[in-house]
């Protein structure tokens, strides 16, 4: 029987520190994200040259031309695959590490 | 103090102090797991909750069973716990003995269980065919366990002369003599199926039958059905401890005049036995079978009912 | 209307018998799946199964999109199994296009695969705890499931859907303090398995899962149940050493395949705790012998998307759960014109009903969750749009101007 044994785990588990920690909200106090996350996009749109390989790519529909050769996205359809970052040659199209997309204001995820 | 004043306190303090019971066992149970767990008073916020919701009776339900039950199941539930409650507050004998307490506390959950039947949802009727089954594998154990305390040394059954036997004796009633100790250790086997959490939470597994016969609950009905169930759990511990473990007979007559000191020893012992007949068996246990319940329950705590009886007979 | 009826036919009391419905909504599904269960008492009589509740139609999305879109839309069939449907898909790719990745892009793949399946065989474990009402097993479970869910976000940039394969290739590299990281978790993970192990042997766990949901070799083969499914009931079928992709050809001694007799749930368990040994093993022999060079070809991925030919490839490879198929048929200009995908729980659902039949109420749960359904997967199988009770194509470039020019007009 090894009822003794997970008690003693449970009971060891009761004095210590638990693993789960609070969702803070406030910058600087977040569980970090590794370098690599790919969070919310950012645009250099000085950077962009026009060449619309990022909206040929992407898989949900994020990137469209605006009048001016330069590229519009919609944020929240945007499944953060990093594609559009990878293709760009001219590394206009970057991906963040922030992670809280959410807005209350749908026109604050249109990304010119 | 007056009894009458007693019994009428007696109803917001069970109230409140059951659901800090169950905010505890789920702090503990949470720290157990090593998650942070909620805070301790968020059972109350559950139930502000459910009360602002509305109400939903299913169409299958036969309405007027299914709205009154959770009220006759958390009135029954207070009132066994606040007739314990007084008689430990007050010291005095008042109206209502075990055999009464033990009774409301088996009417909440019959009640809880009808009302769950008569939303007709195939779920509950398991729930309460499960039930039905656990009932009869813990409750006869229980009875005979508290009966025996009618036949053993202290010979009465109201729960201030029990208080009064163990004061005189200076000795809390379980370790006084083998047979109540074999009836305390019967009652503390019985909590967690009393209390239906894991291993032996059969009639309302989640995983299987989704709560059973609480299912079709929801809002105010399932706040009651909360209500009922904190307070009978709390009714049950509290039982123990005054009835076989009332550790402030120990000081003596000192225990009838500092009640608030001896009320709040039986709290805190009553807090101890939820810990390890509660907390603990739904942490390190994974669910048992109806059959297998029903076996364990038929094989240890009845015999050891049975054998409680037979010493206090006897007169050990 | 059929629909509508059936659930009035569920309700129903007979006179011996209950039909209870066990889903789509319940507590112990993870996934959406109707199993229709009768009841006499406590036994379960008969089962009938119904699937359809999260059809998404993914291969017909995937017919109006270019191959790179694709990529990124098959890893949405499933959030566990995501780099075994996009290695698999990729692997067609490359064999249509004549495109060889390199030693060091393979080995990474397979590491990631290899990671995968450690943490869906945790996340099996954890669940199966969770329906025998095992709470706290379940919380150790994924606690540990939880850390190799941060190496992942560290070595590819997302906990789920990591995104690591690219044609001919894949997307990150490893640092030589990633390795080190893996090899620390690995020992980690090594202990904590082994304690899982042990409380998966304790009285009331092995109550609750030995001699349950039986499944005999001859059905087992019969019913072509695939992966540890499969491999539960003594049937000994291992993409990964049959029919070697990837890196596994090479790795082939640094494995073995776990065939386990038993038939049961324990048994079905035991393998998946056993094969997160061996992956511990395959990801130990990948750290010690991993390859230098390039990881991806230096062209353009578009590029290269543009060079593959009109053609057709099917590809395997063993999921978590098992055997996963890929039929690829390209256009020639980037895109495809037919995607077919057979998922190894499309094939382990057919399996549930003799498991099923002759065991309690209180099992089935159990015996469903032994399976490791992932019903997202198998759902996109079903190709008629249920919602409206009409196949209704879905244009998908039509839908897709609408949508852009909806809020380009904001």
């Amino acid at each position: 029987m090894k009822f003794g044994k997970m008690l003693r785990d449970a009971l060891r588990s009761l004095f210590r520190k638990p693993v789960t920690v609070e969702y803070l909200t406030k910058p600087g106090r977040m569980v970090p994200v590794s370098e690599r996350f790919r969070g919310r996009l950012t645009y250099d749109r000085d950077a962009c040259i026009g060449c619309l390989l990022c909206v040929r790519v992407c898989p949900s529909g994020v990137i469209a031309s605006t009048e001016d050769m330069k590229v519009a996205f919609n944020i929240s359809r945007c499944i953060l695959c990093g594609q559009c970052a990878e293709i760009c040659p001219k590394e206009a199209i970057k991906l963040s590490t922030q992670f809280e997309i959410i807005t209350g204001n749908k026109n604050g995820l249109i990304l010119k | 103090m007056d009894a009458a004043v007693a019994f009428i306190t007696s109803f917001p303090l069970v109230l409140v102090v059951s659901l800090l019971f169950e905010g505890i066992d789920r702090k503990i149970h949470a720290r157990m797991q090593k998650r942070i767990g909620p805070p301790i008073i968020q059972p109350f916020y559950d139930l502000i909750k459910l009360f602002n919701k509305e109400r939903i009776i299913p169409v299958t339900a036969s309405t007027r069973v299914f709205e009154i039950m959770p009220m006759i199941a958390a009135a029954a539930s207070i009132l066994g716990a606040s007739i314990l409650l007084s008689n430990t507050l007050s010291g005095l004998g008042m109206i209502g003995d075990l055999i009464l307490v033990m009774y409301l506390l088996a009417m909440s959950s019959i009640a809880l269980m009808v009302g769950g039947l008569a939303s007709g949802n195939p779920y509950a009727a398991i729930g309460f065919s499960r039930k039905m089954s656990m009932m009869i594998a813990y409750e006869i154990p229980m009875f005979i366990a508290i009966i025996s305390v009618a036949f053993g040394p202290p010979a009465v059954l109201t729960i201030d002369r029990v208080i009064k036997f163990q004061i005189s004796t200076r000795l809390p009633l379980a370790v006084s003599s083998l047979s109540m100790a074999s009836a305390a250790a019967t009652l503390l086997l019985c909590i967690p199926a009393a209390a239906s959490v894991v291993p032996f939470d059969i009639p309302e597994a989640k995983t299987e039958i989704i709560y059973g016969f609480l299912i079709e609950y929801g809002g105010p009905y399932l706040a009651l059905a909360k209500i009922a169930k904190a307070v009978s759990n709390f009714t049950l511990t509290l039982l123990v401890s005054v009835v076989f473990l009332y550790i402030p007979s120990l000081l003596g007559e000192e225990a009838l005049i500092n009640l608030g000191i001896s009320l709040s020893i039986c709290l805190a012992v009553s807090l101890l036995i939820m810990f390890a007949t509660i907390t603990v068996p739904r942490t390190i246990f994974a669910r048992l079978k109806i059959g297998q319940a029903f076996k364990f329950y038929w094989m240890l705590p009845l015999a050891l009912s049975i054998l409680s009886i037979i010493l206090s007979v006897i007169g050990l | 209307m059929t629909a509508e009826r059936d659930v009035e036919r569920e309700v129903e009391v007979e006179y011996t018998r209950l039909r209870i419905p066990f889903g789509p909504i319940h507590p112990a599904l993870k996934e959406p799946v109707l199993l229709r269960v009768s009841v006499r008492g406590e036994e379960v009589v008969d089962v009938d199964m119904a699937l359809g509740h999260v059809h998404r139609g993914i291969e017909l999305l995937a017919e109006g999109r270019n191959l790179i879109q694709t990529l990124y839309l098959i890893e949405r069939i499933c959030g566990i199994c995501s780099h075994s449907h996009t290695t698999c898909f990729i692997q067609a790719l490359e064999e249509i296009g004549g495109i060889t990745p390199s030693k060091r892009a393979l080995y990474l793949r397979t590491l990631i695969f290899e990671m995968e399946r450690i943490h869906s065989h945790l996340l099996l474990l954890g669940v199966i705890a969770y329906e025998i009402g095992f709470d706290t097993l379940f919380m150790f479970t994924w606690h540990v499931r939880e850390k190799i869910l941060d190496l992942f976000e560290k070595i590819t940039g997302n906990r789920i859907h990591h995104a690591m394969n690219t044609i001919g290739g894949v997307r990150w590299d490893l640092t030589p303090r990633m390795v080190e990281e893996i090899d620390a978790y690995m020992r980690e993970v090594e202990k904590s398995v082994k304690y899982i192990h042990n409380v998966f042997m304790d009285g009331t766990v092995e109550k609750r899962v030995c001699g349950l949901g039986v499944l005999s070799y001859d059905d087992a083969v019969k019913l072509c149940v695939v992966g540890p499914t499969a491999r539960g009931s003594g049937v000994d079928i291992d993409v990964r050493r049959d029919h070697p992709y990837a890196a596994y050809d090479e790795l082939k001694r640094d494995f073995s395949v776990v065939v386990e007799r038993g038939c049961d749930v324990y048994a079905r368990t035991e393998v998946r705790i056993l094969e997160i040994f061996e992956s511990i093993n395959i990801i130990r022999a990948i750290l010690d012998r991993l390859p230098d060079g390039p990881i991806r070809p230096k062209e353009n991925v578009f590029r290269l998307m543009r060079g593959i030919p009109e053609g057709e490839a099917i590809s395997l490879v063993e999921a978590p759960r098992g055997e996963l198929l890929y039929f690829v048929k390209t256009d020639g200009s980037g895109g495809l014109k037919r995607l077919k995908v057979r998922t190894p729980t499309f094939s382990n659902l057919i399996g549930l009903k003799p498991m099923l039949i002759g065991c309690e109420i209180a099992d089935v749960p159990v015996i469903v969750a032994s399976i490791d359904p992932c019903l997202s997967c198998t759902n996109r199988l079903i190709v008629i749009d249920q919602e409206r009770g009409e196949s209704n194509v879905i244009d998908v470039d039509s839908l897709r101007h609408r949508v852009r020019r909806r809020w380009m007009r904001q």
